[in-house]
């Protein structure tokens, strides 16, 4: 479903060209669960954002849905990820002046879905994570782990078929860790959404069914678990 | 879409609280102080053009070479003259404005002369029979035509004080003034004449009466025919289409042929629309109100408008480090920029109708003492004249909505990728955008305070001047409004009742006192051996008694006061004249000492008995006339220097003194120093508007800068907890925050003082007599700036200066 051929991006310093990642090839099918792994530095994050088209590459070609995502314009480009991908974040990047609620709904008002059938999808995705207690919460009042169960159901909200998480879990404990990996396991086996995401823990890289390891800037190793 | 950015606003807004408030109250103010200007600016604008035919109302005026402005007081005789004889005129119309004041004795109600009630009225103009049919006053009761001699119509509250609520139409009232005693019946009561109009009159007399010789008392230079003398204004209205310059041509070229005398004038006519107002600055006609203030007025009010804009810019963006994370996680949730900036637009359009319920709240509010102080029945709904609320709404809104935009656009090109690291800081529109905000403000505050101390210390100059002459503890009894031969008996006797009061120090009579005016002013006064062109130079003439300079302090520099028999005979027979320092400059003598007894040649020959210092007779704003006094047993106005002890006590034994010597008459008085005070109305006015202005621009300007500080405190919030934890004080901290601020306000400061020297300078000019702007000014203006910005950024450096700094390090 994924495609990218010969990827580097660099950027200019000084008259130096700085390559963050080097000639990197790398395909994703249906229903894969990737785990990236690498020292820091080694260009994970500009790699994830890269196939989340938050970022563009410096040379490459980068196919996705078996669209050329590096000759596509912008609108196009936002108009694909939209449909296909979601994200989550390490720092989990809730909107503080939203509630729960609201906050998972968001993505729908931008897909222009109707109100009465928001609310219904948004009902179904608190009631999935057990989270309909806190839907009046500010994200304030909530825990790092229950803070990243609502930015993992927002970004599935959408029914996106990628999730592309950036360290998911560090900013929380093991326990809370242990949880979203069981999360994405479940949603990878039963929902079939493929999952890419970026990692320093071992153990829960073992969650993926591939492991690719990263060092400065090209794929050093990959493995299937 | 709308439904949920309106909800996310509302919360943001409440959030961020402070900036909110901030942000509210700068745009509020501004707009308030907007508003308030705005309507005076309506108001003057409007004036006159609630006439239905205004824009085909003109008043006649006529332009001699030599002088600088047009002279409105035209003959009678030009209306009949022209208005058979030049084609495009629809309608005359003549009113003499003022000309008919003088005692009016409504009978009483028994009918016997017992009960009879006199006023003095002082706004009693003659007016054509066709008055209300070519202006648009209503008339309430009666007909609406003068066409009969002796015929007056009365404004209601003229009415309702002469006759309470009886009917008025059909009474007959006597009115005493320089043209006699005549009776007049009142034949129509109309509305109160709006403040907008500058024609302004409580009675008008039809002209017809003054046809009449018997009615004119030997003033035959008011012949309603004349083409001598001017004294009247001569309202036209035109056909539509007329070509003006056109009639102006042919209307000059009759009244050349029918008044060869006036053949060194030409006529051109006034628009009604603009009376009021000049459509610019070198405008020739006379106008009753004056462009320089409303222009000045106008652009205060931009000003202040665009400070609070630049306020709410500031705000915002310096915001953007907190809004660019939100901005950025929108956009990877799948937002538009759209969709974004009209996230923000909605923002600000809430703050803009906050702001501006809050802004018309408050001009209700102050309305009153607004209007007090300006003297003008001004409100919100005078914006409807001359769609001004159109302007009005689309300065505030495109000016809201411009700031907002900037931000919204500036705050919707964040790069989410940056948010999302988190790493980069973020500023939106940068540092220098925001310092640049700042500076601009204060320069503007800073420009606005000393263009207030200027305008107060030329004001406290003009009034503390040497004048030449002591209006201090001097009272001013208006005399009789008619002298006939008993009255004039009863005058002397009246000084002489007075003279032995132990509390009248001083006594004069005069036609008229400082800070009034003059008599008449006249030209063709030459020494005998006359250089050409003499002739043409003007002269202030005042005709007074032989106290009037002891009276007044007014030291007489050779020569002497007039004699008794002086006074006695007049000056028409005595031939007797003093004159001013001035007067003799311009007669052409050298020395003083040689003018006494020397002939002046004013068609008769006048010998000079005496030669005062100048002094200033009017305000400051004009130079010292060359000035002619006239000998004669005056009567228009008695000042007395009196001792002011008891003032009440004194006061009430000269009113039973005056109305014993002057049956009938009114007494009223008024204090010498306050009239000529008076002079000074329009730059008391100006400055308590500037003070208002200056205020409100700092008040704004402070705001921004508590927002900016409030700011810089939060983002600088560990760099600040890390330092006390190396040990820095409260003072260092203190002083890490507001440098940088009061380096923008020293900039404002370096900035403002050239330009306001500049624009100040130019205002003094106006004056005769002006100050100089003193380098402590700006010195002051700055130390205000520099005092007001301090305290605002310390109150929130000190606040970040003393937090733990544990807790903010754990924060992070
Ligand atoms: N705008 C930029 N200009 C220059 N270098 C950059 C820029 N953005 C990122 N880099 C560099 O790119 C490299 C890779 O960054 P990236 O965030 O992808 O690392 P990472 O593998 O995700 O590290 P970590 O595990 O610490 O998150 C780093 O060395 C970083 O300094
Ligand atoms: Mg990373």
């Amino acid at each position: 479903m994924l495609s990218l051929k010969n990827i580097s991006k660099y950027y200019q310093a000084g008259g130096n060209k700085t390559y963050v990642l080097n000639n990197v090839s790398l395909d994703v099918d249906a229903g894969e669960f990737v785990s990236i792994m690498g020292p820091s530095g080694s260009g994970k994050s500009t790699l994830l954002n890269i196939i989340g088209m938050l970022d563009e590459p410096s040379e490459g070609y980068h196919y996705f849905m078996k669209e050329a995502v590096h000759q596509l314009k912008e609108k196009a480009r936002s108009a694909l990820y939209k449909e296909y991908i979601g994200f989550v974040f390490q720092a989990y990047h809730l909107i503080d002046e939203l509630t729960v609620y609201e906050n998972i709904e968001t993505p729908l008002i931008y897909q222009n879905i109707k109100s009465s059938e928001r609310k219904a999808l948004v009902a179904d995705m608190l009631d999935r994570f057990q989270i309909v207690g806190k839907k009046d919460l500010f994200p304030a009042q909530l825990s790092g782990g229950q803070q990243q169960l609502v930015g993992i159901a927002r970004a599935l909200i959408t029914k996106p078929r990628v999730i592309l998480a950036d360290e998911p879990t560090g900013n929380l404990n093991s326990k809370q860790g242990e949880e979203i990996m069981e999360l994405f396991r479940k949603l990878n086996k039963e929902d079939k959404v493929t999952i890419i995401q970026v990692t320093h823990s071992e153990k829960n890289a073992e969650y993926g069914t591939r492991i690719i390891n990263v060092l400065d800037g090209k794929i050093d190793s990959s493995r299937n678990v | 879409m709308l439904g949920n950015h309106i909800k996310i606003s509302l919360r943001t807004l409440r959030r961020n609280r402070t900036f909110s408030v901030i942000n509210v109250l700068g745009l509020a103010l501004g707009i308030a102080i907007f508003l308030l200007i705005t309507e005076y600016v309506a108001f003057e604008w409007g004036a006159n053009r609630f006439h239905k035919n205004f824009d085909q109302l003109y008043r006649a005026s006529t332009f001699t070479a030599d002088a600088d402005k047009g002279d409105y007081y035209l003959p009678p005789g030009y209306a009949p003259t022209l208005k058979n004889r030049v084609p495009g005129i629809n309608e005359v119309v003549r009113v003499a404005e003022g000309v008919g004041s003088g005692l009016v004795i409504v009978p009483g109600t028994n009918g016997s002369t017992a009960g009879n009630k006199s006023f003095r009225e002082n706004k009693v103009s003659f007016a054509d029979d066709n008055f209300f049919r070519v202006f648009s006053f209503p008339v309430i009761k009666g007909s609406t035509s003068l066409a009969k001699a002796q015929t007056m119509a009365i404004s209601a509250s003229i009415a309702q004080k002469y006759f309470g609520n009886g009917n008025p139409i059909g009474q007959v009232l006597n009115i005493k003034n320089q043209f006699g005693l005549t009776p007049y019946t009142v034949t129509a009561v109309y509305e109160g004449m709006p403040q907008q109009s500058d024609i302004q009159a409580d009675i008008l007399l039809s002209y017809k009466t003054l046809e009449n010789a018997a009615f004119r008392n030997g003033n035959n230079w008011a012949d309603p025919n004349g083409l001598g003398s001017g004294y009247t204004n001569i309202y036209f209205m035109l056909n539509k289409g007329v070509d003006l310059k056109l009639f102006e041509a042919q209307a000059t070229q009759v009244i050349h042929k029918a008044a060869p005398d006036a053949a060194k004038a030409t006529l051109a006519f006034q628009p009604l629309r603009n009376l009021h107002i000049a459509p610019s600055f070198s405008y020739h006609f006379q106008t009753y109100g004056s462009l320089v203030l409303v222009v000045s007025f106008l652009s205060v009010a931009l000003l202040i408008m665009m400070i609070a804009w630049l306020n709410y810019i500031n705000l915002s963006t310096a915001q953007a480090l907190y809004r660019a994370k939100e901005s950025g996680v929108r956009k990877v949730l799948g937002a538009s920029r759209m969709q974004i900036v009209g996230q923000y637009l909605t923002e600000t359009a809430i703050l803009t109708l906050i702001s501006i319920v809050i802004a018309i709240v408050s001009v209700k509010l102050v309305q009153p003492f607004y209007n007090n102080f300006l003297g003008k029945e001004l409100s919100l709904t005078v914006l409807n004249q001359g769609r001004f609320w159109v302007g009005g709404i689309t300065v505030v809104f495109t000016g809201c909505f411009l700031a907002g935009g900037y931000v919204a656009f500036m705050l919707s090109s964040i790069d989410p990728l940056k948010t999302i690291r988190g790493k980069a800081a973020i500023t939106i529109g940068g540092i220098s955008l925001r310092r640049s905000l700042v500076v601009f403000q204060f320069t503007t505050s800073v420009i606005l305070i000393i263009s207030t101390i200027t305008l107060y210390r030329q004001l406290k100059y003009m009034q503390t001047q040497d004048l030449g002459m002591n209006v201090q503890q001097r009272v001013v009894i208006s005399g009789p409004s008619t002298l006939s031969g008993s009255q004039r008996d009863n005058t002397l006797a009246f000084e002489n009742q007075l003279r032995q009061l132990p509390y009248v120090q001083k006594l004069a009579a005069s036609n008229n006192v400082p800070g009034e005016g003059y008599n008449f002013s006249a030209d063709g006064i030459t020494r005998l051996n006359a250089n050409v062109g003499d002739d043409k130079k003007s002269y202030a003439m005042l005709i007074v008694d032989d106290k009037y300079f002891d009276t007044y302090d007014i030291k007489i520099k050779a020569g002497a006061t007039f004699t008794p028999q002086m006074l006695e005979q007049g000056w028409s027979k005595t031939h007797k004249i003093i004159i001013n320092e001035s007067a003799a400059a311009q007669l052409g003598f050298k020395n003083t000492e040689n003018i006494i007894g020397q002939k002046i040649k004013w068609d008769a020959e006048f010998e000079v008995v005496g030669v005062v210092k100048d002094y200033h007779h009017l305000s400051l704003h004009e130079f010292i006339r060359p000035m002619i006094f006239l000998p004669a047993v005056a009567h228009n106005y008695f000042t007395i220097k009196m001792d002011t002890r008891n003032l009440a006590g004194h006061v009430s034994q000269l009113k039973s003194i005056y109305e014993h010597s002057f049956p009938g008459e009114p007494f009223t008085y008024t204090f010498a120093d306050e009239s000529f005070d008076k002079q000074y109305n329009a730059e008391q006015k100006l400055g308590n508007v500037f003070m208002a202005s200056a205020g409100a621009a700092v008040f704004i300007a402070a705001l921004g800068l508590f927002g900016l500080a409030t700011f810089a405190a939060r983002q600088k919030i560990k760099e600040i907890g890390i330092r006390k934890v190396l040990g820095a004080n409260v003072l260092n901290i203190v002083t890490l925050i507001s440098a940088d601020f009061l380096k923008l306000v020293a900039i404002a400061i370096v900035i403002a003082s050239p330009v306001a020297w500049y624009i100040m300078n130019k205002w003094l000019q106006d004056f005769a007599y002006h100050t100089s702007i003193q380098w402590w000014v700006f010195a002051l203006a700055g130390s205000i700036a520099v005092v007001i910005a301090f305290v605002t950024v310390s109150i929130q450096s000190v606040k970040a200066a003393i937090a733990n700094p544990v807790k903010s390090l754990r924060n992070e």
